[in-house]
């Protein structure tokens, strides 16, 4: 067998290819089910624009709330094998260093999924889209493309280059707070990372909201403007990516230390 | 093999499980580690396979820490829980899973195992009764061959005959280089098959013997009354007393029942 213990490239090939075998029937009902999902319910919400008023740009909506929120299902689901006692043992046994099987799960859960998702919507859209448009020919719009539908996105709501930013750092918060709450909690890892967001944002909000007005910051006036570092509403969006950048990156680094005690 | 020096556990908020345990076991030979329900065997079992942390003290098996969980410390050891999982696969597809982790598997000693526990290879794994997925995990862990099986109530779930053949398979597919750890509070179960019994009570080490030495030490034998001279232990059987005696000059099977009950009873044996 290989030896290091940190990382091997052909032990790594052996957790996939492990992985594939004992997840094929899993892997292949979910792309169904994402399929059939993703083709009926374009089909429901091109019937409620009356085909004719379906766009591009619906499409690209359509995608990016899919992406957000069926993505958020699927990394909810990271780390399987800590639902049960008898799945934990079998999973920490499994002769693969720790590093290998976080990097595996971080790449099913979230490199994948940010990858694969769109190419499979690309091809249900079109392919459902042709379907329609053949039966239904008052649907114009049936070829879908990311390449005209997101600068069409972009521009439809003047998003800056830090407002796109912001918002892929926000899609990037929904995963890794799930593969996250996924990795600390054994049992209803969704249910229970929600409420702990929920508890987080309340308290913070709290907080603010007292400090706001115990300082009474309401009529406070800046006398000397030289002493924030933000200066525009573009320095604003800069630290409010950047802020979520932080914190994203805090959440990935919380489920690696979950992980590693998750082993004891 | 296994070094234990001074071990010091417990669980968070709770009190010790072990205070200052010491335990040294070799390779090629299969021991068994009773105990009453809460004694501390699969706390025991675990810390050795690196699944919980020692507060203090040094464990040390093969020469590596087992709470590192190194790749070479896993992939040379096989740890039989009580609870297990298996996925909806079947016996073969499992197979081709998880032997390439394991670098001296056999897949001739596998097949054999199979076929003495009359385990079909295209059977569903989910689909099998509990005795049947414990005998397939039983069967697995042979076949890995690893220096270090720890079996877990191996013989819950298993009828009489399983139970038997059992032992019959574990005792014919070990070799000297394997250690093999059974815990288990069924202790009828692994007579005639463990060759050092490790006591534990209450998060200590009761008692440590060879079988050998023990059969040489006592006697366990059968009478109508219980005050036979050496008599040190003696429990009343239908029809007459299991004793337990000194300086018989008799070599005699160990009962393991018997001395497991008079060793919890304490009584001093050896």
């Amino acid at each position: 067998m290989q030896k290091g213990n940190l990382f091997s490239a052909n032990r790594f090939i052996l957790l996939i290819k492990h992985s594939l075998i004992v997840n094929k029937k899993l892997i292949g009902i979910s792309v169904a089910g994402v399929t059939g999902t993703l083709f009926i319910a374009l089909f429901f919400f091109q019937s409620v624009f009356s085909f004719q008023n379906w766009t591009n740009l619906s499409t690209t909506i359509f995608f990016l709330f899919c992406y957000v929120s069926l993505g958020g299902m699927y990394t909810s689901q990271s780390f399987p094998a800590f639902r049960s006692k008898g799945k934990s043992l079998g999973y920490l046994m499994l002769p693969a260093s720790s590093f290998e099987k976080f990097i595996y799960e971080f790449l099913v859960r979230i490199v994948a999924l940010i990858l694969l998702f769109p190419i499979l919507f690309w091809i249900v859209a079109n392919a459902e889209g042709s379907i329609i448009h053949h039966y239904i020919p008052k649907l114009v719009s049936y070829r879908f493309s990311f390449s005209q539908g997101i600068p069409e996105f972009i521009s439809k709501w003047k998003m800056s280059g830090w407002d796109v930013s912001t918002v892929v750092q926000v899609c990037l918060f929904v995963y890794f707070s799930t593969f996250t709450g996924a990795c600390h909690f054994s049992k209803s890892p969704r249910i229970k990372t929600l409420f702990t967001l929920s508890v987080i944002i309340a308290g913070y909000t709290l907080f603010t909201y007292l400090l706001f007005k115990g300082l009474n910051l309401k009529d406070f006036r800046n006398p000397d403007n030289e002493i924030l570092f933000i200066k525009s509403k573009e320095g604003i969006k800069a630290a409010l990516s950047i802020g979520w950048m932080i914190v994203n990156l805090t959440l990935l680094s919380i489920a690696w230390f979950r992980f590693k005690e998750k082993e004891v | 093999m296994i070094q234990i020096k001074d071990l010091n556990f417990a669980y968070p908020g709770q009190q010790a499980l072990f205070k200052s345990l010491s335990v040294h076991l070799e390779a090629g030979s299969i021991t068994g580690l009773l105990g009453k329900n809460g004694a501390g065997k699969t706390s025991l079992l675990k810390l050795l396979i690196g699944l919980l942390h020692p507060q203090s003290g040094n464990v040390s098996v093969q020469g590596q820490k087992p709470m590192n969980r190194n790749v070479s410390f896993l992939e040379n050891v096989f740890f039989v829980p009580e609870e297990f999982y298996f996925p909806a696969i079947s016996i073969t597809e499992y197979q081709k899973a998880n032997t390439p982790f394991y670098p001296n598997f056999d897949h001739e000693m596998m097949e054999r195992i199979l076929v003495d526990f009359e385990l079909q290879k295209e059977n569903n794994l989910q689909r099998l009764s509990f005795g049947q997925k414990k005998k397939f995990l039983i069967a697995f862990s042979l076949a890995t061959r690893c220096p270090l099986l720890v079996l877990d109530e191996p013989t819950n779930g298993l009828d009489i005959p399983s139970k038997s053949l059992f032992r019959k398979i574990l005792a014919g597919s070990i070799d000297t280089n394997q250690l093999v750890i059974i815990s288990t509070h069924q202790v009828k179960d692994v007579e005639n098959l463990i060759d050092k019994i490790i006591i534990l009570d209450k998060g200590r080490v009761i008692f440590q013997e060879n079988i050998a030495d023990i059969s040489q030490k006592v006697s366990f034998i059968s009478g109508t009354s219980a005050d036979l001279p050496g008599a040190i232990y003696s429990e009343q059987i239908p029809g007459g007393y299991r004793i337990i005696a000194s300086d018989r000059h008799t070599e005699t099977e160990v009962d393991i029942e018997l001395l497991f009950n008079a060793i919890t009873n304490g009584k001093k044996i050896v």
